[in-house]
């Protein structure tokens, strides 16, 4: 075998090695190999790993097709971990600076950002849902109050607004007011703005008002690693306002909140039980399905390829080789792969949970479910169709509570789910 | 049965050639779909693989009696029910069919590994095409090809069909995609009236339509074309688009105003537009907003503006009321100006004093009518947000955003809220409408995002440097043991 004359004979020869040609362009075969890597980088076997690191080094690319871009970016990512875990791999800390730091990644205009989210469905899908849930639920409410805690800066509301100026234009349209949490641009998870939220709000108040809508826009500064305390604190004082809807809606980035693998203290379902306590009318919770927060690193890379392979094999689909999009939306993809791999503690931010887990967290919190409806369910799917077909919407329905949910799939594969939730009012169960 | 079954293997476990291992029924609780982990289909499932002759077969069912092909297992029952079988015949095996899913042929393919397999036929059949398949249909209007036929009619269905533009040129055949980019794109400062009709209707030489599609979307935002000024008065008056950009500057409550209503359809004298504005302001704001503070700045403003018709623009604490936006042009025969954020507005195209051109009086709007309007604000809103809205939103900044296409049309109604570069005279009047900033606005403290801010940071250029580096680690790539030759083998089909 091949293997044998890079490897040392006494090495194990890893399964469905029958033939060079069939060996590593095969996905799965790459993930055994990181498998192995990542085992060799855990227990500080610097010759292994290095030999590893040699083999996938060719087998990964870049340029390649989306797996060998898939591995390239988890290389990239185990180098980077090896090279800060221990000195036996000083050897690799040259290559480990190549790694994706914040400051590669781009800083997309509004514009950009715009047509960025538009590229799949990925983020589309979970606008959709949830304005739908949003709007069915602030009917008849002369005020509402979005908070809007989301990944995409903002990218849902025009068509929200949208959506309230038409639906709503027998009666006068509701004020509008939006909350956002200011980021930190340092730590902020890609994609990044490349302009301050002030211009984007009054980009926003702009909008609206050219549709008849008064909004009010404004930013809290307030932290994920700390549960969004600031947020809550000041959601709590603000002074209520007869006939208004508080929505919240979370849109990718409850997982940046720090889970019990990280602190004993567990800020999600603290930050949840608070909002329960606001009494919203209505929460989304949008999320990417998977679960990365295992404290074994193995399993952790492995939930994490058997994710990442998705937005690789649609941006194959969709986004022209070399093309600046790919180039952003890869570069995305890296840092987060980078942040599961590579980072540890506090600063590994991307602790997500699978969706069952969500809606565990929900519901302690005394969150009942609310369905979508159909015309959203409708919408979802013509929106995907005007995609690469690979993308589909599957209504999940749990046990416990009857209440159907949407997940975004991928040739089959759950991607993103969207949920929607309000408070459980004493005897009043589900809505 | 013509089928071949290259290979059949369960899915879980390592992706070893072995025969069907684990004859494990696969545990189809009743009624509920078991739900795999993502990434992972059903580990017990019957991985078939087929060759890429016998996936692309149209007719896998076959009769047995006569040999007679068909797509579709259902078709398949229903021909053999003509041939009168006996009862016993006709009964299918009833084994318990094992969930099946299926790999791509071809190898090196990310679905080729059992682990990746696709649990519908037809998905694995359709992706076979796509991804490793001749492309044989093309798209006639944008030469897009497809290798699936049904990809390809899909397509024509949409292509060409929906088109949304935006006012800076771009196309989408979506309309969420549409919308959130037009929430964004600088061209929403400068659209013109697209709600006064009338003024297009009348001023049909100096709008600028830019797109038809949103007349009953958009009211006249802010605009100001500086291209207005320099025309002689009357024609400035008779300029159509509404909007007076509002120039960016440090506001601290980012919200939308009412701007109230554009003036009587006469068109006015530049001095008699003052005291027209205010007295209309007054009239139907029904605000103590005294004449004389008024004329004050109006008059100031009134130089600026080549013709009368200022329409103010104001910074209320977004209680306006939405009667007072002008949703449709159409209906409303009144423009309203809303000014939003000055920061919004376009680059700014002209120096700062050329601010405003004035606004087409609009012919429609009796005083009547403007009253009831000023009634149906007054009560909707705070009481003090109009007469902060009015304002002048004063800006210390020096930027004016014009835009030069649209004539302004400055609203006589109240004339106030002018952005003025000056910022002595606002000043008073913008503590008025700061005052009352409830909520928290953005300090708009650059004018920046103008350009829309391009992307500040350099793109993700983290491939190439990667790769050479990676190489580098890799002993310069001497030995190629598995041969790139091999990779671009599996890149059948990969380009575009």
């Amino acid at each position: 075998m091949n293997t044998t004359q890079i490897l040392n004979p006494t090495r194990p020869i890893w399964p469905g090695f029958s033939s060079s040609k069939s060996l590593c362009g095969d996905a799965n075969c790459m993930e055994q190999l990181l498998l192995h890597c990542a085992k060799a980088i855990e227990s500080n076997d610097a010759t292994l790993a290095q030999q590893i690191i040699w083999v996938l080094n060719n087998l990964a690319s870049p340029d390649g097709d989306s797996t060998q871009r898939l591995a390239s970016s988890f290389l990239r990512a185990l180098i980077s971990r090896a090279a800060s875990k221990s000195p036996a791999f000083a050897f690799l800390s040259l290559a480990a600076t190549a790694s994706v730091s914040q400051k590669m990644l781009h800083r997309f205009s509004v514009i950009e950002l715009a047509e960025f989210v538009d590229l799949t469905p990925w983020h589309r899908f979970g606008f959709i849902a949830a304005n739908a849930a949003i709007l069915d639920a602030v009917e008849g409410y002369s005020s509402v109050h979005i908070v809007d805690l989301r990944l995409t800066h903002c990218m849902q509301i025009p068509t929200l607004i949208d959506s309230m100026a038409n639906k709503l234009h027998k009666q006068p349209p509701p004020l509008l007011k939006l909350t956002v949490i200011a980021s930190d641009a340092e730590s902020h998870p890609p994609p990044l703005l490349g302009i301050s939220y002030e211009e984007l709000g009054s980009k926003l108040v702009n909008f609206a008002t050219t549709r008849n809508i008064a909004m009010e826009f404004r930013i809290i500064s307030s932290s994920y690693s700390d549960g969004l305390s600031s947020l809550i604190e000041q959601l709590r004082i603000d002074p209520f306002v007869f006939n208004e809807a508080l929505v919240v809606n979370c849109h990718m980035m409850l997982h940046y909140i720090p889970d019990e693998t990280l602190t004993s203290n567990p800020l999600r379902s603290v930050f949840l039980k608070e909002l329960r306590d606001l009494n919203p009318t209505i929460v989304t919770v949008i999320d990417e399905d998977s679960d990365f927060t295992s404290t074994n690193f193995i399993s952790r890379l492995r939930s994490l390829y058997n994710y990442m392979w998705i937005p690789y094999d649609t941006a194959d689909m969709f986004l022209t080789r070399g093309s600046e999009h790919r180039q952003w939306y890869e570069a995305d993809i890296s840092w987060k792969i980078d942040n599961v791999v590579a980072k540890e503690g506090a600063e590994r931010v991307e602790r997500l949970e699978p969706k069952s887990r969500w809606l565990e967290r929900m519901r302690e919190a005394k969150f009942a479910g609310v369905g979508f409806g159909d015309t959203a369910g409708t919408e979802v799917k013509t929106m995907l169709e005007e995609h690469a077909t690979g993308w589909g919407m599957k209504k999940d329905v749990e046990d416990d509570d009857d209440v159907e949910r949407f997940v975004l799939t991928w040739k089959g594969h759950s991607v993103v789910f969207a949920s929607a939730w309000a408070p459980i009012n004493g005897v009043a169960d589900l809505i | 049965m013509p089928v071949d079954l290259d290979n059949s293997s369960t899915v879980s476990g390592d992706a070893s050639v072995s025969s069907t291992g684990n004859q494990n029924q696969t545990p189809k609780s009743v009624g509920k779909k078991k739900r795999n982990l993502p990434g992972m289909p059903d580990p017990d499932a019957e991985v078939i693989a087929l060759s890429p002759k016998t996936l692309m077969a149209t007719n896998r069912f076959v009769c047995e009696i006569c040999n007679k092909g068909f797509q579709r297992d259902q078709n398949l029952q229903l021909h053999r029910r003509g041939h009168n079988l006996p009862w016993k015949l006709r009964q299918r095996s009833s084994k318990e069919v094992r969930k099946k899913v299926y790999v791509c042929p071809v190898s090196g393919c990310v679905h080729h590994d059992p682990s990746r397999a696709l649990g519908d036929l037809t998905g694995i059949k359709k992706h076979f095409c796509r991804k490793h398949g001749e492309k044989k249909f093309k798209c006639e209007k944008c030469s897009k090809k497809y290798a699936v036929q049904s990809d390809w009619k899909a397509h024509a269905k949409i292509c060409g069909t929906k088109e949304y533009k935006c006012d800076c040129g771009t196309l989408f055949s979506r309309r969420d995609s549409f919308i959130t980019h037009r929430a964004f794109c600088d061209a929403l400062a400068e659209e013109s009236a697209k709600n006064h009709t009338q003024s297009k209707k009348l001023y049909p030489e100096n709008v600028k339509r830019k797109n038809p599609e949103f007349e009953h979307k958009s009211p006249p935002v802010v605009e100001s074309s500086p291209s207005l000024p320099p025309s002689s008065p009357p024609s400035v008056a008779l300029a159509p688009a509404p909007a007076i950009s509002v120039e960016s500057e440090p506001v601290k409550i980012i919200s939308s105003s009412v701007l109230p209503i554009q003036n009587s359809p006469e068109s006015p004298e530049n001095n008699n537009h003052p005291e027209v504005i205010i007295e209309e302001a007054s009239r139907t704001i029904g605000f103590n907003v005294s004449s004389s503070d008024l004329s004050n700045d109006h008059s100031k403003y009134a130089g600026l503006f080549v013709s009368s018709t200022a329409s103010p623009s104001l910074y209320a604490s977004s209680t306006a009321s939405p009667s007072l936006f002008a949703p449709s042009s159409s209906l409303e025969p009144i423009s309203l100006r809303l000014s939003t954020n000055p920061s919004l507005f376009g680059p700014t195209i002209q120096d700062p004093p050329h601010f405003l051109t004035p606004l087409p009086p609009q012919p429609a709007m009796s005083a009547t009518a403007l009253l009831q309007k000023a009634a149906q604000m007054g009560s909707t809103g705070s009481g003090g947000s109009l007469l902060r809205g009015l304002g002048i939103v004063s800006t210390t900044s020096s930027s004016m955003e014009l835009s030069n296409h649209d004539a302004l049309s400055l609203a006589p109604g109240l004339g106030l809220g002018l952005p003025c570069s000056s910022g002595g005279s606002g000043s008073g009047l913008k503590e008025l409408m700061m005052g009352n900033s409830s909520v928290f606005g953005p300090k708009q403290t650059t004018l920046d995002f103008l350009g829309l801010g391009r992307a500040v940071g350099n793109g993700g250029n983290t491939g190439g440097g990667l790769s050479a580096l990676l190489t580098s680690i890799g002993g310069g790539g001497g030995i190629d043991l598995f041969g790139s030759g091999e990779f671009s083998g599996k890149d059948i089909g990969r380009s575009s």
